[in-house]
């Protein structure tokens, strides 16, 4: 029975305030790709001025502690360029695919019916959908751009969070204190965005926080493939495509950027369980 | 084959949870553990099994048959689950969830059989052997090739005993046995426990909060509050004669010592009767779910400030008849009338002034991410009463203003059941239905919640209509008394005429349940 619960409550709150030292770091490294993409621009003007004279200079050179790449662009300074590109998109992509899955996947799971049916059909069919074919496909008819993709992203990624939110709504509204607020008459829509979406908040972040993650890698992939930026915009895939040719030379400009990718992605999961847990936790019993 | 506690005690991480206990239980004695939630009795049972959750340990010494068992889980575990594996078993209060829901109920009895043996069973011993367990237990050996959820809650309480002694234990723990279980089947497996003890000379640790269960059933009592042992004694004498002030109060709470003595909880209204116009009306309410009728053709009527209770074992269609009332299920045919105008099915055509429920479990009724001051608020708001109001609502269900900034978490039960209420109060509604509101609650917070609704009625000269599955607690508050089984009003009258004659037989049974009346015989019947 619930004869545990006496426990010291201070004890235990004190304990899950208490910051992890990976997520702490992981915190640290995203304020500080933050910073970098909200001023990198405007630090290095100049980061992707060409130099011919300087190119392919390995790292520790004079004046490009990471070297320059084959077009004699500081690796360094592109790197720092490109966060804004590499975190933007990803970010608003998150963003657009979570509202995008709030309404629909509510919807689907509160009124089901013929509605929910339709949503999830879509969903399916979405799931469905090669992301990166899509978007290379997509990109080849429309002529591609930065927003084009973004837009795209928002559509492909949806069905994950129309899916999870659908299910968490379809929990939540079976429990007593929803069939309470019907007793009160009060409109769907109260019923909905009032009480329901608070209780699967947590879901929605720790699941928008991941898509921050997949967003980038495949924002990434597409730059790579040549689909996604304009050539010689500061961007982390595009510098990694134009970086592999001088492997060799300076692996700085292919393991800069791939790092960054990586260690960026990792970061913003972490962050994004722990936001998630600290949600899920408001409103609990302590136990 | 005693067996003995000496100066148990269990340390949580803020200091010691329950305080030194010892006893001692004969071979075919049991002993009673009673007290309310947060008293420590699970933790004991707990701590004896082995079972303390993370973050705390026991101390002190358990020792079955002169054999000490080590109270600390430490080093090999192997040798650890060896030294109480057999001799010790303990039998939880949920029998839908303490059975794996995958594995067929005859191979949960087996895997006991084979630990308890040593060794795996050549296939038509194992047979045999869970075969002559469930005999032991009154079930025919076909259960064994059943799945827990093809079995009536009764029927897997008994596999789920089979289970805990197919490793022919000395000593068995029952942490709340009946408690989940519908009146008419707690006798039967209290008195199945009893006889298959007494038969193995088995000692027994019985751990409830009901005095009912305890009542008859064991030799010796310990009742435990806020960690520490506050009585002990023989039950008869503990029960009849009760010394400290707690013991007493948990008697004067308990529903069965006031049925036995006529106590009740709100005055019976005389004014109830055929004279006044009556507020609500059911005319031959019938629902069914596919096949299965769930209400045939139900008569219901409540008189304006009237408490009425409704009577039935889960499955008799008496919270689907609440439901029908509220709107929340929409009733197949037949006719609801509320003060002369009749209320269409379904919630869309109803307003909040109507009808309220309170729901029974006050853990999941109340939405956990908003505060109770915004609860109380939007309750307010929809009869368009102002959220300065909230205090004075709190204040009317016995709450103190400050509750406004707390989250439902924060509350105890009882308390969330009070905010539930005036939850329920707000829109002023005519009809304030109670389906098993107090049936998760302790029985001290039982009595509190039944005289707060009865204050209620006194007050707001509100109707109630008041579901359980206890007599017991209905018959302390309720005017009248409608008795249901499978879907059908079976009795019906004022509350002491149905008490002392009852015409139905399913309500003698359960009138002898309220009273916990061994009347029941074992014979294998579910």
């Amino acid at each position: 029975m619930s004869d545990i619960r006496v426990i010291g409550v201070a004890a235990v709150r004190r304990r899950r305030r208490r910051l992890p030292i990976g997520v702490a770091v992981a915190m640290g490294v995203l304020a500080l790709a933050v910073l970098a993409a909200a001023f990198g621009k405007a630090i290095f003007p100049d980061a992707m001025h060409q130099d011919i004279l300087a190119s392919t200079l390995p790292p520790g050179s004079p004046g490009h502690p990471l070297g320059t790449d084959e077009l004699g662009r500081d690796v360094l300074q592109m790197a720092i360029a490109g966060t804004a590109s590499a975190l933007v998109g990803p970010v608003i992509v998150a963003i657009g695919s979570m509202l995008l899955g709030v309404v629909m996947g509510t919807l689907a799971g509160y009124e089901k019916g013929w509605l929910d049916t339709l949503i999830s059909r879509w969903t399916d069919l979405l799931l469905a959908v090669p992301v990166l074919l899509a978007a290379i496909v997509v990109s080849g008819v429309m002529g591609g751009g930065y927003w084009v993709t973004v837009a795209l992203l928002i559509v492909l990624f949806s069905p994950s969070d129309i899916r999870i939110v659908r299910a968490g709504v379809l929990e939540q509204s079976a429990r007593p204190y929803i069939e309470a607020a019907q007793m009160l008459s009060l409109s769907r829509w109260r019923v909905m965005f009032r009480h329901i979406l608070p209780n699967v908040t947590s879901l929605v972040v720790t699941n928008m926080m991941l898509n921050v993650a997949f967003a980038l890698v495949a924002f990434s992939s597409l730059s790579f493939l040549g689909v996604g930026v304009a050539p010689g915009t500061a961007d982390w895939g595009r510098q990694l495509t134009d970086g592999r040719a001088i492997m060799f030379q300076n692996p700085a400009a292919v393991f800069v950027p791939a790092l960054l990718i990586v260690v960026v992605a990792v970061c913003v999961n972490l962050v994004g369980d722990w936001i998630g847990q600290r949600l899920s936790q408001v409103g609990e019993e302590v136990r | 084959m005693t067996v003995l506690l000496s100066a148990l005690t269990v340390h949580g991480p803020a200091g010691v949870m329950v305080e030194p206990i010892d006893a001692e239980i004969a071979p075919g004695a049991t002993l009673a553990l009673i007290g309310e939630s947060g008293s420590g009795k699970t933790l004991t049972a707990k701590s004896i099994v082995g079972l303390l959750p993370r973050g705390f340990r026991a101390t002190g010494q358990v020792s079955v048959a002169r054999q000490d068992l080590p109270v600390t889980r430490a080093g090999d575990d192997a040798a650890w689950r060896r030294a109480r594996g057999s001799s010790v078993s303990l039998l939880l209060q949920d029998p839908f969830t303490s059975l794996t829901p995958v594995h067929r109920c005859g191979d949960q009895i087996a895997w006991t059989v084979e630990v308890a043996a040593g060794r795996r069973l050549p296939k038509g011993a194992r047979r045999a052997a869970v075969e002559e367990r469930l005999a032991e237990v009154n079930l025919p050996a076909r259960v064994a090739d059943a799945f827990p959820h093809e079995l009536s809650g009764g029927m897997r309480q008994r596999v789920a005993i089979a289970a805990a002694l197919a490793s022919d234990p000395q000593l068995l723990i029952a942490d709340e046995p009946t408690t989940a279980l519908d009146a008419s089947n707690q006798a039967e497996i209290l008195d199945l426990l009893r006889r298959i003890q007494l038969e193995r000379r088995l000692s027994v640790i019985l751990i409830s909060h009901d005095l009912g269960v305890v009542r008859g059933r064991t030799d010796q009592v310990l009742v435990m509050r806020d960690g520490k042992v506050v009585e002990r004694g023989a039950t008869a004498a503990v029960l009849a004669a009760p010394e400290h002030p707690y013991t007493r109060a948990l008697i004067e709470a308990d529903p069965v010592v006031a049925a036995r003595t006529g106590a009740r909880i709100a005055e019976e209204s005389a004014d109830g009767s055929a004279e006044a116009e009556p507020l609500l009306v059911c005319e031959g309410v019938t629902k069914a779910f596919g096949a299965r009728t769930v209400l045939d053709s139900v008569d219901l009527s409540i008189a304006p400030g009237a408490i009425v209770g409704i009577v039935g074992e889960s499955g008799s269609g008496k919270s689907t008849l609440a439901r029908c009332i509220a709107g929340l299920e929409r009733e197949g045919d037949g006719r609801i009338v509320l003060g002369g105008s009749p209320l269409a099915p379904g919630r869309a055509s109803r307003t909040p002034d109507q009808v309220q429920i309170v729901f029974q479990d006050p853990y999941s009724s109340l939405n956990p991410m908003m505060s109770i001051g915004a609860i109380l608020a939007e309750a307010l708001g929809v009869a368009g009463r102002a959220a300065s109001e909230v205090p004075a609502m709190l204040e009317m269900v016995g709450l103190p203003a400050e509750f406004a900034r707390k989250r439902p978490a924060e509350l105890s039960g009882g308390e969330r059941q009070r905010v539930a209420i005036a939850r329920a109060l707000a829109p002023q509604p005519r009809l304030l239905i109670c389906d098993e509101s107090v049936s998760a609650l302790d029985v001290s917070v039982q009595a509190d919640i039944l005289a707060l609704l009865a204050r209620l009625r006194d007050e707001l000269g509100i109707a109630i209509l008041f579901i359980s599955h206890d007599l017991a607690v209905v018959r302390m508050i309720a005017d009248t008394v409608t008795v249901m089984w499978d879907g059908r009003v079976v009795e019906s009258g004022p509350c002491h005429e149905v008490l002392e004659h009852p015409t139905h037989e399913y309500t003698r049974l359960l009138v002898a349940a309220a009273m916990r009346e061994n009347a029941v015989p074992a014979d294998g019947k579910d």
